[in-house]
C-alpha cells in the first residue's frame, strides 16, 4: 500500500499562504503579550533592557500581590465592569433597536436620524471628552441650566464618588451607541426581505418578526459586536483620560488609566503595569468566552 | 498621458527632495529638545519668534528638532524616553521633583564644568546642586508655588476686602456666598495641583521644613502631630466652607478664566499664573492692563498656630539640562551647550520677564527697562515683598511613591473619603514601602 505524504503541495501551499499573517500576528499581537507576561513578573522599572548596568529581578507574583491588595485597583476594577455593563446591555441593545426602526422605516427622515446617533462616534475622543468635561462642570452649561430651575442646586455629578461614574457611562452610552447602529443596520440588510413579507402574509406581528425571525438571524452579529464592546470596554483611556483624569481621588479611574498611571505617572513601575495589562487581557478573554458559551446555548441560526 | 520627460523629471524632482535635504544637513548637527511650552499662553507666540526662531538664524549650523509637551503629558513624556533610553539631547527640566528621574539615574550631564565663568552672571541659587547632587540646569527664576490672587475690585464691591488672617477669611464666607460666588477657586482636576499650589504652603507655616528633613532621614514620621496638624487645617479649609469640593471638577486650564469671569474674590495657584492673565501680541487679555490694577497678588492670610509667618512654599525655578548619551568634546555637545546658554541667557529672561513676570535669575538685567503690564510690577514688587520665605514645596523633597499618596489622599480629605489620620497612615505606609 502506497504511504500516504503528509506535505501534499496543497498543503504547502496552505502553509505560505498563511505564513505572512502567522509572522505579523506573533510579531505585533502574540510576542508583546508573552514579553508583557514576562516583564509582569520583574521590578523593571525603566532603562535599557538587557543592558548590565540595570538588571532586573524576577520577583514572581510580586507585582500581582502588590496591585491586588491596592484599592485603587479594585476601584478601576469596578468601573470597567460598569464600562463592559453599559455596553452591552445599553449600546448594543440601543444600537439594535435604533437600527431596527431605520430599517423597518418606522419613522421618518431615517438618515438624519441615522447620522444624529453615529456622528459621535466619528468625533475625535479627545474632543468628546473634553467637551463634555465643560458641559458637566461645576461651572458648566448643564449647572447653569439646572440653577434656572433651582439657583441652589449644586452640581455634584463628576464630583461625588458615589455618582462621579454615571456621566461617565452616559458619555460612553451617547458616543458609542452609533457604531453598533451601523453593524446592526449593516446586518439588517441583509436579512431577505421576501422572508419578512412572508410572515407577514401569514400573519406575523412586528413583535414576532422581530423575536422570531430577525433575532435568530443576528445572533451572530450580536456575538460579535459583544465581543466588540467588552475588548472595547476593557481598553477605555482616551476618553476617560479626557473626561475625568480618572479623578476625583481616582474615583472614575479604569484598568487602562491606572495602567497608565503606573507605567508613566511620576516614578514609572513598568513591572506592575504590565501584571495589569495581562489582568485585562484574562479578562477579556473569559468575557468573551462567556458571550461565546451564551450564544451556542442560545443563539439561532444566520441560515 | 504624461510626457516620458515629464515623468523623468518628476522622478528626479522626488529623489532629490529627499537626497538633497540629507546632504545640507550633514554639515549641521542636529539637536532634539524637550520643550515644556503652553501653546495658549498670551507670551507664546513671541517665545516662538524672538527665541527659538532667532536661534536658528542666529545659528544655522544647529537644526534643533523640538517637541512641545504641558502638563502632565510632558512628564509622562519623560518618563518613557527615560525607560526606553531614547532622551532628547537638550530637556526641560525641574531641579528636582517631577525630573528627579532625570537628576538621580544619571541621565544629564553636570553642566557647572561645560559653562565655566557662564554662570558668574547669576545667583548664587543657581550653583545650588540639585537633585543628583550637581547642577544639572540653569533654574531661571525662584518659583514660589503657592500665590493667593485676590480681586480687589469684586471685593470692594462686597465691601470686602484682603484678609491678612485667617480668621478674617473664615468671616467674609457668608457675605461672599450670599452673593452666590464661590471663595477661593483652584484648578484641581490635576491630583498635583491642591498639594503644590495650597498644602506645601500649610505644612511650611505649621509643620516647618526641619521636621520635613527629619521625616526624609528616617528620624519622624508623617504620623507625627506636627504634620498631621497641616492636614487637620486643611481639613478645616472645607469645614469653614474656604474651599469647596468643586475644586475637584476644575481643569487646570480652566480656573483662571473663571477668576478673570468674576466666580470667586481668590485664586489659589503658583505665581507663574500671571503669565495667563496680561496680554497677548494682540493685545487679548484675561484682565485688561486696567482691570489688572484691581488685582492684588499676595499670600495665603495667617494661619493660627503657624510657626513661620509670611511664607510660600517654592524651588529654584525650571531651566534646560542636557543628555548625559552626548559624546564629551563633540560638535554635538557644543551645539546643544550653546542652545542652552541661550535658553538661559539675558535674551530669554527678559522676555520671561516680560511676558510671565518671572523675576530673572540673571544679574545683569535691569527690571525697569521694560514695558511691564501692572500684574507683573505687582508679582515683582508687591508680592515678592509680602513673601518673607520659602518653605519646601512636597514634590520637591519626595520621590513620587512618597507624595502621590498626599497627593490623592487631598482629594479623598475634601470628598470626605479619608481623615487626615488615614492620609497621615497611608502616607507614612508608602515611605516605608519606598526605604525598603
Amino acid at each position: 500500500m502506497k504511504k500516504a505524504v503528509y506535505w501534499t503541495e496543497e498543503r504547502r501551499a496552505y502553509l505560505l499562504l498563511v505564513l505572512p499573517a502567522l509572522v505579523i500576528y506573533w510579531a505585533v499581537i502574540a510576542a508583546p503579550t508573552v514579553f508583557s507576561l514576562v516583564l509582569s513578573a520583574t521590578n523593571y522599572n525603566g532603562g535599557p533592557l538587557f543592558s548590565a548596568s540595570r538588571p532586573f529581578d524576577f520577583i514572581g507574583f510580586g507585582n500581582y500581590t502588590r496591585m491586588i491588595q491596592d484599592k485603587f485597583f479594585w476601584i478601576s476594577l469596578k468601573n470597567n465592569m460598569y464600562i463592559v455593563l453599559i455596553s452591552v446591555f445599553g449600546q448594543i441593545p440601543l444600537g439594535f433597536m435604533f437600527a431596527y426602526v431605520l430599517h423597518r422605516k418606522l419613522v421618518k427622515f431615517d438618515d438624519f436620524f441615522q447620522t444624529i446617533v453615529y456622528l459621535p462616534s466619528i468625533i475625535s475622543t479627545i474632543v468628546v471628552g473634553r467637551l463634555w468635561q465643560l458641559f458637566f462642570s461645576a461651572y458648566g452649561p448643564f449647572t447653569e441650566f439646572m440653577q434656572r430651575f433651582d439657583p441652589t442646586w449644586q452640581n455634584k455629578l463628576l464630583i461625588d464618588p458615589k455618582i462621579a461614574i454615571i456621566p461617565v457611562l452616559f458619555v460612553i452610552l451617547w458616543m458609542y451607541t452609533g457604531t453598533y447602529l451601523i453593524i446592526f443596520l449593516a446586518n439588517l440588510q441583509k436579512i431577505d426581505p421576501a422572508l419578512i413579507e412572508a410572515a407577514r402574509i401569514d400573519g406575523a406581528t412586528e413583535w414576532q418578526v422581530l423575536i422570531k425571525i430577525i433575532l435568530p438571524a443576528l445572533s451572530g452579529v450580536i456575538v460579535t459586536s459583544s465581543i466588540l464592546a467588552i475588548s472595547g470596554s476593557l481598553r477605555s483611556f482616551g476618553l476617560l483620560f479626557a473626561l475625568t483624569g480618572g479623578n476625583p481621588a481616582r474615583r472614575t479611574s479604569v484598568l487602562a488609566l491606572y495602567m497608565y498611571d503606573t507605567a508613566f505617572l511620576h516614578s514609572p513601575r513598568y513591572g506592575m503595569a504590565n501584571a495589569i495589562s495581562v489582568v485585562m487581557v484574562v479578562l477579556s478573554l473569559i468575557l468573551i468566552i462567556i458571550v461565546n458559551t451564551i450564544e451556542k446555548k442560545f443563539g439561532g441560526s444566520e441560515d | 498621458m504624461l510626457k516620458r520627460s515629464t515623468v523623468f523629471l518628476l522622478t528626479l524632482l522626488v529623489i532629490a527632495s529627499v537626497f538633497v535635504p540629507v546632504t545640507f544637513a550633514q554639515d549641521k548637527t542636529v539637536v532634539t529638545v524637550l520643550n515644556y511650552m503652553d501653546l495658549t499662553a498670551p507670551g507664546t507666540q513671541r517665545q516662538l519668534d524672538e527665541i527659538w526662531y532667532q536661534f536658528s538664524l542666529d545659528n544655522p549650523d544647529i537644526i534643533v528638532q523640538r517637541e512641545d509637551l504641558f502638563l502632565d503629558a510632558f512628564h509622562n513624556k519623560v518618563e518613557a524616553y527615560a525607560a526606553a533610553d531614547k532622551l532628547p539631547d537638550v530637556m526641560f527640566m525641574w531641579p528636582g521633583g517631577r525630573s528627579t528621574t532625570l537628576h538621580t539615574n544619571g541621565l544629564v550631564k553636570d553642566l557647572e564644568p561645560l559653562l565655566g565663568d557662564f554662570l558668574d552672571d547669576y545667583q548664587a541659587y543657581v550653583r545650588a546642586p540639585q537633585a543628583g547632587g550637581f547642577v544639572a540646569m540653569i533654574p531661571s527664576t525662584i518659583t514660589l508655588s503657592h500665590a493667593f490672587y485676590a480681586n480687589v475690585t469684586l471685593l470692594e464691591s462686597l465691601g470686602l476686602s484682603v484678609p491678612e488672617t485667617y480668621e478674617e477669611l473664615v468671616a467674609m464666607v457668608p457675605t461672599i456666598k450670599a452673593a452666590g460666588l464661590d471663595v477661593v477657586l483652584m484648578g484641581a482636576q490635576d491630583d498635583w495641583v491642591i498639594q503644590s499650589c495650597l498644602f506645601s504652603m500649610i505644612v511650611g507655616r505649621l509643620t516647618g521644613d526641619e521636621k520635613l528633613e527629619e521625616i526624609l532621614a528616617g528620624n519622624a514620621k508623617f504620623t507625627d502631630p506636627e504634620f498631621v496638624k497641616s492636614l487637620e487645617f486643611y481639613a478645616k479649609l472645607y469645614d469653614d466652607g474656604v474651599l469647596s469640593s468643586k475644586i475637584m471638577n476644575t481643569g487646570y486650564g480652566e480656573v483662571k478664566s473663571l477668576f478673570a469671569a468674576g466666580r470667586a474674590p481668590f485664586l489659589i495657584d503658583g505665581d507663574w499664573a500671571t503669565g495667563d492673565f496680561i496680554s497677548d501680541e494682540e493685545g487679548n487679555a484675561l484682565f485688561s492692563p486696567s482691570e489688572q490694577k484691581g488685582i492684588k497678588m499676595t499670600i495665603f492670610p495667617a494661619i493660627p498656630g503657624e510657626i513661620n509667618e509670611k511664607t510660600s512654599s517654592g524651588v529654584p525655578g525650571v531651566g534646560y539640562g542636557m543628555s548625559s548619551k552626548i559624546e564629551a568634546g563633540s560638535a554635538k555637545e557644543e551645539a546643544a551647550l550653546r542652545l542652552i546658554k541661550w535658553l538661559s541667557g539675558k535674551k530669554f529672561q527678559s522676555l520671561e520677564l516680560e511676558t510671565v513676570g518671572t523675576p530673572p535669575s540673571r544679574t545683569d538685567i535691569d527690571l525697569t527697562q521694560f514695558p511691564l503690564e501692572p500684574l507683573i510690577i505687582e508679582r515683582i514688587e508687591n508680592f515678592s515683598a509680602s513673601v518673607l520665605g520659602s518653605t519646601y514645596v512636597l514634590d520637591d523633597i519626595f520621590e513620587a511613591d512618597v507624595f502621590m499618596p498626599i497627593n490623592i489622599g487631598l482629594q479623598e480629605i475634601g470628598l470626605g473619603l479619608s481623615t487626615p489620620a488615614d492620609v497621615a497612615k497611608a502616607t507614612q505606609n508608602a515611605y516605608d514601602s519606598w526605604v525598603k
